[in-house]
Parts: structure tokens; sequence; C-alpha cells
């Protein structure tokens, strides 16, 4: 059905206390559906409700509202950003917070552990059938790789869009998997959806910690015919995409595929011929949206196809290199990027367990000290990806192998790069900053951090006082 | 013997905590220009206390201020075991005949050229014995002659010329001052130009600065292989003079392959004993 009437939408969901919502993240602080929906279902005094957005965003607002009117007992997500975290540790939750891998929560769609009753996906235009897509309308996001699986698998999917077209190209999202279309006067703010700021580092530590990322590269041997490559939209990681597609120039070579969220950069390297294949699973910018909806090269795919651990053609399992950022690292390589020292949650796993896990070179950067803390704890506060996923620890000051690569510790032994122990590199940075005192993170537990294999992992704390 | 030297205000705990990862060869502290008369002391107290706890693996000087009242009080700052010397502004004979009557015996000076009155100084400069090496400042000297600088580095030819000129002539590394905006381009091409003149070093401003100066001024791989090749022909046939691929080769040629071969081999540039 097709409405304009979110409340005659919601009368044809027939939405119960309880019931499992899901929502994705591609139009990041810039969605307006994830809020429109769940200020709905709290004026019709929903309770008890099951919540699967895959990130969260400061935009959303009613989320926090949500958790003061006690209306959400289970949570689980891949990220969560902005004041909700604090929300949450003001007002808890009244069963579980479950902090999941983007792979991890295909995998538990697709095997009925995340039972989604309704997904609410908002696309930039579909048809009047509903066929879908990100990459037509006034607010496009680009890939709707996370989306795909809550479309297939709920046991009702709406789509939410303010365009609606007589034909997709292309469809992202297929109409046999779509019960409603909710027509809106707008979906979100493009100035949210994609960013217009990510930009390479100008940070010298920045800068020197990706030049020596990539004599490391280069030095590993990896930087050859078919490479295929993966780092996410940092300033550091862009960094390291534009030096990896200038080595791979220098050298004559191009790489099979880059996989992950997409920039310009990326692009770049495509239209160049550097890369044979860039895979979407998300667009960061203006670019790569237009490269998607126009390079026959650059693939969309969903999210358990990047990334899902029990589907053997996950783009990821061939991954050669992924590039990687840390909030705290401990002297067994576990990583953390969910929590900051006090248990605050600070983001999430995303794709960060799943392509460390696969990838055959995992390479965590970052500055040895954040502020005036060190990076490497003796225990991270969370793991997010344990240490046996974790190859290499690169900062400005040093580079750390897992002593479980010794295959890396053999090849780099003659190198001039400035290689040393973890616990080496730990004791510089306690040199500059002190020994931070420990404190570990207490109070009553809220939540887990789960693995993409559905184990449950590290819990997460209500803190105390 | 260095190829670059970064500027690094004293008074900034950032920059002072990481100047031994900005990858120069050479750190300037400044608590001169870059640091207001009333912070004067704040940048001397925490550059010390910094030196003396860290003691970072770099080879530094200070930049001290230019006059007595001032740099009496530098001086008697400076960690004498983790600073090799001190950069002089303004130099000239007579200032640095009275700052070497008070300075302590362990540290050199980098003489800062940067009035047109020292190119008229700058060969009795250049002989002095504790002067370790030449440095042009262009802002200053462009600012008092009323000249533009452009990456042509036409306005400063004639002073990068002769102070070139004269440091080779005394046996002083020779220094080229910093290009101040942060445009890659052309920070390439003034260097480029300095390079090309003679000078064996350039100044940076910015640490993003270091990594291209350090490119330009390290010895290239070609370089190598031809020193290499002169050292060994020399070395084997013990002359000062012989002919190598049909050009003479002699013992100026065969210093600067010394020479060029000492610089490859400090910055690791030096791929093992091979001549091939």
């Amino acid at each position: 059905m097709i409405s304009k009437s979110l409340e005659t939408l919601l009368d044809f969901v027939k939405p119960s206390d309880g019931m499992a919502c899901s929502f994705h993240h591609h139009f990041r602080n810039g969605d307006n559906v994830l809020n429109m929906v769940m200020e709905a279902l709290m004026d019709r005094d929903l309770t008890n409700l099951e919540l699967y957005p895959s990130g969260i965003f400061p935009v959303h607002t009613s989320l926090i509202r949500a958790l003061k009117e006690n209306r959400i007992r289970n949570l689980t997500t891949n990220y969560i950003s902005g004041p909700f975290a604090d929300a949450l540790n003001t007002y808890g939750l009244t069963g579980e917070l479950t902090m999941q891998t983007h792979g991890g929560r295909a995998r538990a769609i697709i095997e009925g552990e995340n039972a989604i009753d309704v997904a609410f996906i908002a696309v930039s235009a579909c048809d009047e059938k509903g066929n879908a897509t990100g990459l037509e309308g006034d607010n496009v996001c680009g890939s709707l790789g996370y989306a795909i699986e809550d479309a297939i698998h709920a046991k009702k999917t709406i789509l939410i869009t303010d365009t609606i077209q007589t034909t997709i190209t292309n469809p992202q999202i297929r109409s046999k998997w779509v019960d409603g279309i909710l027509h809106v006067p707008s979906i979100g703010d493009p100035r949210g959806i994609v960013s217009g700021t990510l930009s390479i580092t100008k940070d010298p530590l920045g800068l020197k910690i990706a030049r020596d990322t990539i004599r490391f590269l280069d030095e590993s041997g990896m930087i050859e015919k078919d490479v295929s490559f993966q780092s996410g939209a940092g300033g550091i990681s862009l960094a390291i995409t534009k030096m990896f597609t200038e080595t791979l120039e220098e050298k004559g070579l191009s790489a099979s595929f880059f996989t992950g969220g997409i920039t310009k950069h990326h692009v770049n390297a495509l239209e160049k011929g550097l890369v044979k294949d860039l895979y979407d699973v998300q667009c960061f910018d203006l670019d790569a949206i237009r490269s998607l909806r126009e390079n026959p090269r650059h693939h969309f795919m969903s999210a358990s196809d990047y990334a899902n651990p029990n589907n053997d053609h996950r783009k990821i399992k061939d991954l050669s290199i992924v590039i990687l950022g840390a909030a705290e690292v401990d002297l067994d390589f576990n990583v953390n990027v969910t929590t900051d020292s006090s248990g605050t949650i600070i983001g999430g796993s995303g794709g960060h367990s799943d392509t460390a896990e696969d990838a055959a070179l995992s390479i965590i950067v970052s500055p040895l000290l954040k502020g005036r803390m060190p990076l490497i704890k003796d225990r991270v506060t969370s793991i997010t990806t344990p240490g046996q996923s974790v190859d290499v620890i690169i900062t400005e000051r040093g580079i750390a192998i897992n002593p479980k690569r010794h295959d890396l510790l053999e090849r780099f032994k003659n190198t001039t790069l400035p290689l040393m122990s973890i616990e080496s590199l730990q004791k510089k940075a306690h040199a500059l900053s002190g020994v931070p005192k420990h404190s570990p993170a207490k109070g009553r537990v809220i939540g887990h951090i789960e693995s993409r294999h559905g184990q449950k992992g590290d819990a997460l704390y209500r803190k105390e006082g | 013997m260095a190829r670059s030297y970064l500027f690094i205000p004293g008074n900034v705990p950032r920059m002072l905590q990481n100047m031994d990862v900005y990858e120069a060869d050479v750190i300037i502290i400044d608590w001169e220009d870059a640091i207001a008369p009333g912070e004067k002391d704040e940048a001397r107290i925490l550059s010390e206390t910094f030196l003396k706890k860290h003691a970072p693996d770099v080879e530094i000087y200070i930049r001290i201020n230019a006059e007595p009242s001032l740099y009496e009080a530098d001086l008697a700052h400076i960690p004498l075991n983790h600073v090799k010397g001190v950069v002089y502004p303004k130099s000239d004979t007579a200032s640095l005949s009275k700052l070497l009557k008070v300075l302590p015996d362990s540290l050199d000076i980098i003489a800062l050229i940067e009035t047109p009155g020292a190119f008229f100084d700058i060969k009795t400069i250049a002989a002095m014995e504790r002067i370790s090496a030449l440095f042009l400042g262009a802002e200053d000297l462009c600012s008092e002659l009323g000249a533009t600088r452009d990456p042509s580095g036409d306005a400063i030819l004639f002073a990068r010329s002769t102070l070139i000129m004269a440091a080779k002539a005394y046996g002083k590394d020779a220094v080229d001052t910093p290009w101040a905006d942060l445009d890659a381009n052309n920070l390439q091409k003034d260097a480029a130009r300095a390079k090309n003149l003679g000078f064996d070093a350039k100044s940076a401003i910015h640490p993003n600065q270091v990594p291209l100066i350090n490119r330009l001024f390290s010895p290239g791989a070609e370089q190598i292989k031809d020193a290499k090749r002169i050292i060994a022909m020399h070395e084997r046939k013990g002359t000062m003079r012989f002919s190598l691929d049909g050009k003479m080769v002699d013992k100026p040629i065969i210093q600067r392959a010394y020479k060029l071969l000492e610089k490859a081999r400090r910055y690791g540039l030096d791929g093992g004993d091979s001549v091939d």
C-alpha cells in the first residue's frame, strides 16, 4: 500500500507492545525517518519495543525520549554516536543492549536471531511497486547496503521516501520484499546525509602514521598486482588510501578491488584505473554516490555480501589489507572502538571486527597518545575486536607486530622502520603521559558486545554515581 | 650534513613533545620571533624542563634572542647536555663577537644572515671558528630590501648565492630560508631551486614541510651509485685523478662522493656496499 499518512501506514502494520522494529543508518546524521516513526510509536503509547537500528547518530533524539519514557526493552545496534550514549547511562534499558558488527547483524537477521517485525527503510526514491534505491531523488545517500537483509527478512517492510518515480534504474531494494510505502515531504537533511567535510588529515602525526603504514605495506610485499584494500573514512585512513593509490600508480599496478565505505578517494582510483572494482556497502560523499550511479565497475552490495561470516561469498573474505582505527589497544592486541576508558559508549564495531578477522593483513593505525591518554592499555576497557584478528599496530612512535605473525616478524627483521614490542610501545607512551590510573568500568550491566559469530563478549555498564 | 631544520615554538607543549617524530634532522626551538615578549620566560622554562626530563633523540638548536639582555637570560636556561648550539638572529661580526664572550663552550652557532649589512660581513662570519652553518633568513631580508619573494627565488638569488659561496669557502653548511606558505607545489619549486644552487639543507616552519625537504635534499639512488663507483675506483687505483666512463675524476669530485655517501648512510639511504 502507498500512503502519505504515517498513521495509516502504522494502522496497516498493526503495531503492538514489544514490536521489533529496524532502521538503517545510511542517512546518518541527516536522517528524519527514525525520529518520525519512533515519535509516532510513542504517541501510540507503545512500550517494550525491540529496536534494531543499524547505527544511532546524534540526530536520533527520539530515542532519548524513548529511554526517558522507558519504552525500549532491548536495543541491538552496531554503532552509537552522540548524546544517546549518555542517555543510556542515565536511564538504562529494561532489557539489554547488544552491540553487533555489520556482518554479525546481517548474519543474525538472516538466521532469525534478530527477528524483525517491521523494517522501516528510508529510501531516496522508489516506484509505486516498491522498487527502491538510494541513488535517485532529492536526498540521495547512495548504497542501501545495510538495509537489504532487513527488507528481505522482516515480517513487514515499509519504505519511507520523499520521491516516488515511475521507474527506478537498477533498484537496490526489490518490490517483492516491500509491503508498504510512506510518501513524506522529506526523509532527511542532505547536509547530514553525505559529508562535505571528509578530508585527509593535515596533522603531522597522522601523516607520519600514514607514511609509515605505506612503507610497512611496501616492505610487507603486499602491494602487488591485484591486491585488495579497505580503509575507513577517518583523516588518517583517507591519507593512507590516497598514498596507497599513489603507490600503485608509481609501481604501475592496479588493485583488484576496494571495499567497505566508499569516498571520492576510492572513486578517483577507480577512474584512474588503479583499481578494477569498488564494492560499496555505504557511500560517504557525493562523488561516491555519482560513481555508484554511473560507473559499472562500482558495485552495490548488501551487508551480508560485505561481511556476513556465514556467507561464503562475502567480499571481505578475499580482502588483502584492511586499515582500521582504535580508541584503545592492549598488550594482547585487543582493540576497543566501542567505549572510552570510562566505559561510555563512543562508537561500535561497524565493520571493524569483521574486516580484521577476514583480511589477510589487518593494521590498526592511531596516535600513541589520545589527548593525554596512552593508546595502549594493559587491558582494553572492552574488546570490540579480539587481538587474534589484529596483526599490526602502527603509531607515530613505533610499530608493533602481533607475535602470532611469525611471518611478518621474520620479514621485517632487517627493516629500518621503528619496529618494537607492544610493551615497548606502551612504555614510550607512559614516558610521555605517565601511567594512568586504571579505573575498571563498573556498575549495572546494561548489555554486551557480540562477536560477528553471535558470541557474547565484554559487558557494557551503566555507570554508578 | 643535515637536510632539514624545523622551527618549533618553545611554548607549545604538543610540539615540544612531538619534536622527535616530525622527522626533521634538526629541531630549532624558537625563543625569538615566535614568542611574544611577555612569554619568553614561559618558553624558556617549558623547553628547558621538557628537554631535561625527556631528552628527545634529535639534534636540537635554540634560536635565542638577538639583544644581549634577552639572550643572557636565554643562555641561562639552555640545558647544555641536550642542545647542540644556538641559532643567532640578525648576525653580524660585532654582535657575534659579543655573543661568543658569553656563549658556553659546548655550543656552536648557526648564524642567521637576514640583514643587508650581514652580507658585507659574511666572509668574516663564515670564518669564525664556532660558526657551524650560515642560515639565510629571507623574510626579514626581503622586508628590509623591499623585495617580494616568489617561488622563482629571483628576489633572493644574489643573497642565496653569496651565502653559499661564503659557507662553502669556509667548509660550513649552507641552510636555506623557510618557505612561508604551506602550498606543497610552491615549496617544491623553492626548495628545488635552493638545492640546485648548492644549499646543503632547507629550513621548515611546519612539520608537514619536512618530508618533502628531506626527500629533495637526500642523495638520489643514481647519485649514491655513482659515488660508490668513484670511491671504489679511487681506492682501487690509489690515485686522486683517473678516468671513469670517459670523464675525468679528480680530488673535488672524490671528496664530494665521500660526502654524499656519508650523508646517504646517515639517513639510511645507502643500500649496502655493492657498487653494481
